[in-house]
């Protein structure tokens, strides 16, 4: 989007160029969490522009293959165009070494992938999730250039500020200085703790409603994506 | 020649890949190289968010006659928000050589992964291991290239080599030092305060680990932007080796809490 | 400075201090916007005056449940969109200049009076009040209508909508609207004009508040219709066990349930002195 106030064809001193704008805030949010044999990723369906809302029902994770997932927060443009490149280098590598791509080779390839943009970033907030060899259920939360860390469960998005600390709590024991012991949380258990605070955040969050994507991962029956309905105003 | 470029990826059409050697997996996945250079659009009019990624920090090394000790914090702020309490921020580049992570962690992660790279194909070009002047030297070359663009990070690069034990600190300007104790990041201050009232050259490596941790409590204690764990690193002629990992908040502090009471009791007595 | 305290209005002294802080790039504090939908229709013998419930600071919602139909005096009422404290305060000092002026002269405020007001008050400070508003009443002429904005301009007009959900709230009624509706059709039309703003516009929300002037009677309906309750709870909820929080010290100080209370004479409560 141009500036049309700075628009004059015959002064081309870099201050007087017109502003480019290449980014735009679309919200959203998206949580993940992995446990002992089973990884929850999810992400907000409600596409946000403004005080607008254009479209209620929007894709933002990707299935990678049938044990990882990643989902994105942010800039949807660049969600879908990161989505592209990174599901495409995942197939092309499987259909030559036919092997599945591995957690954490797609945890490295995501943060080198937003890295190389890092002086023209991907306006995205990424988590990603899934199985490893043992089943074991692992996520990554990364920043929008690429600085990734493994991690028990983590939230990205508009509404980071209102979920991560409840997760922290729940799921850490963060502040819970003299109840340190860490329970395993069932997948049902673990569910019911993200709706939870998907439902919360609904409540505060302009940009966090409409419907939350649910995908979870099993050794069992690979990735399965339940659609959760939140409040819609 | 196997193409790295993710730019422009062959796919597996370029034929010259029949004759892959390295495995597939690390092709794509371990191979850092430079980001494009062509637009820089952070600086002008880029979302908040964007340009609030990982920072603050406290990192401190030091040289002693028995080697060399690093300690961490394992914060990460973004602006108000802390961005994570769990940072690994020392990086283990070889099994000689440790960075050390302050600025921004996006460019201290990659750019000392990529050093660990360049290390190893020195080690296979040279058949011997690179010195610690020559690794800081390559990821200070390195980031120069980037000077102006908005590269930040502030590291020590530490390791034992043919001459002993040796740290450089290396930032983003380009600046690149060799010293025998450095501290960086916003809690830096603090550290060194404690650090250089309590160091000594002859000590053993418990005591200088335990100076090192002491260092980073107190300035986790003192800077808002440092946090989390303590993570320490002792390198000696066999390489480096990961010694603790402990909280910095509240049990930490009781337990200084206590060891000063105690002392000051002890001394109580005494006179 | 000081001396300007006591004779009303706004006080400006530490305007050109926070304009130097600015400066400095310290953080202006912000204000609590309502970010809203605000709507207003004559009917047959009244007007509705209709709001959402949603009061923001940037992307937070700051009270799911706020009342944004203000009192103005028995017979009028206003609806409020802009800076929170600053539509709060403009109706409440306009209701009280109204209330005085009742008592002066013994007869119903009209309209047209509290409309005067509102926008000579507005006009006065430029378009810094930053007050957007709906002003519905029935008086001695009958019902009247008007909206009123922040720099001070007024319309009467037979059905308004204001605030950012202004646009979705305006397309139910320029598409539904009728001349002389009932009092139902009225409630039903500013309720779907409501609505609309509350689903498709982020800076409104919650419930629809309805308000029903007609002659000799007012009727507020807070939360008329409540569409947007909490879907779903954690069904074991969150408990902690007992000593989570560890207990450093203690100290026990004897209660203070023996000091001597006040009682209010109007009702049989009896409050403890602080």
């Amino acid at each position: 989007m141009y500036n049309k106030q700075h628009l004059d064809p015959h002064d081309d001193t870099s201050a007087q160029r017109p502003d480019f704008m290449p980014y735009q805030n679309n919200g959203g949010t998206v949580v993940a969490m992995g446990g002992e044999d089973y990884c929850i990723v999810a992400a907000t369906t409600r596409l946000g522009l403004g005080f607008a809302i254009p479209t209620r029902n929007v894709c933002r994770y990707a299935i990678l293959n049938d044990r990882v997932v990643l989902a994105t927060a942010g800039m949807y443009a660049d969600t879908v165009a990161l989505h592209k490149v990174v599901t495409a280098r995942v197939k092309v590598y499987q259909q030559q070494q036919e092997k599945p791509f591995g957690l954490f080779s797609a945890a490295q390839l995501l943060s080198n992938t937003l890295y190389y943009r890092r002086f023209f970033p991907y306006y995205t907030f990424n988590v990603l999730g899934g199985l490893d060899q043992d089943g074991q259920g692992f996520v990554y939360g990364f920043d929008a250039i690429g600085s990734g860390e493994k991690v028990k469960v983590v939230c990205n998005g508009t509404a980071q500020a209102l979920i991560q600390p409840i997760l922290d709590n729940q799921v850490e024991k963060k502040q819970q200085y003299e109840n340190k012991q860490i329970e395993k949380w069932s997948l049902q258990e673990a569910l019911d703790l993200v709706k939870d605070v998907f439902t919360s955040a609904g409540e505060r969050d302009i940009y966090t409603g409409d419907a939350v994507d649910i995908c979870t991962v099993t050794k069992q029956r690979g990735v399965v994506v339940e659609t959760f309905p939140l409040k819609k105003d | 020649m196997i193409k790295l470029d993710v730019f422009q990826p062959t796919f597996g059409l370029d034929k010259e890949e029949e004759n892959v050697v390295v495995p597939k997996e690390e092709l794509y996945c371990s191979t850092p190289l430079a980001p494009s250079l062509r637009w820089n659009v952070l600086s002008n009019n880029a979302p908040k968010d964007l340009t609030k990624f990982h920072h603050g920090t406290t990192t401190l090394s030091f040289v002693f006659s028995e080697g060399i000790v690093a300690a961490v914090d394992s914060r990460a702020s973004m602006g108000q928000y802390i961005g994570s309490g769990s940072v690994k921020k020392v990086i283990e580049i070889n099994k000689y050589l440790l960075g050390t992570m302050a600025g921004g962690a996006a460019d201290c992660t990659f750019w000392e992964r990529y050093l660990g790279m360049r290390c190893r194909l020195f080690e296979l070009k040279n058949k011997e291991r690179i010195s610690v002047a020559a690794a800081s030297k390559i990821l200070c070359n390195t980031v120069y290239q980037y000077k102006g663009m908005g590269l930040s990070m502030g590291t020590m690069i530490m390791g034992w080599d043919k001459k002993g034990p040796h740290i450089y600190y290396v930032d983003s300007e380009g600046t690149r030092l060799k010293g025998q104790k450095f501290s960086v990041g916003s809690g830096s201050t603090h550290a060194l305060g404690v650090l250089d009232q309590g160091y000594q050259w002859n000590m053993s490596v418990e005591e200088a680990c335990e100076l090192g941790r002491r260092s980073i409590y107190h300035a986790t204690h003192r800077d808002a932007f440092s946090g989390g764990y303590i993570n320490v690193y002792y390198i000696g002629p066999d390489g480096w080796k990961f010694i603790s990992h402990e909280d910095s908040g509240f049990d930490k502090h009781y337990q200084y809490a206590t060891e000063k009471a105690t002392q000051q009791q002890q001394q109580m007595s005494i006179s | 400075m000081s001396q300007l305290q006591g004779f009303g209005g706004f006080q400006f002294d530490l305007l050109e201090r926070n304009e130097k802080l600015k400066e400095k790039g310290y953080q202006v504090p912000t204000a609590r916007k309502t970010g809203t939908t605000i709507v207003g229709v004559v009917f047959q013998d009244g007007v509705v005056l209709g709001a959402d419930t949603r009061a923001t600071s940037d992307t937070t919602v700051f009270d799911k449940n706020c009342e944004k139909i203000h009192y103005i005096a028995p017979n009028i009422y206003c609806c409020g969109a802009g800076t929170a404290a600053d539509t709060e305060n403009t109706t409440a000092l306009i209701s009280s200049q109204l209330k005085l002026h009742r008592l002066n002269s013994g007869r119903e405020s009209r309209v047209t009076t509290a409309l005067t007001l509102l926008k000579r008050m507005l006009f006065r400070y430029q378009g810094y009040v930053s007050a957007a508003l709906v002003l519905g009443g029935v008086d001695f002429y009958g019902p009247h209508l008007y909206t009123v904005y922040p720099h001070g301009s007024t319309d009467r007009l037979p059905f308004v909508t204001m605030g950012s959900g202004s646009l979705a709230a305006m397309s139910v009624f320029e598409s539904k609207y009728k001349d002389d509706m009932s009092r139902a059709e009225a409630e039903q039309l500013v309720y779907e004009a409501i609505s609309a703003g509350i689903f498709n516009d982020l800076g409104s929300g919650g419930n629809v508040d309805l308000c029903v002037i007609t002659r000799g009677h007012t009727e507020y309906m807070r939360g008329y219709a409540k569409e947007n309750e909490r879907l779903f709870r954690k069904p074991q909820g969150y408990s902690f066990p007992v000593g989570t929080t560890s207990i450093l010290s203690s100290i026990f100080e004897k209660s203070l349930a023996h000091t001597p209370s006040v009682t209010d004479p109007e009702s049989s409560f009896s409050m403890a002195v602080d």
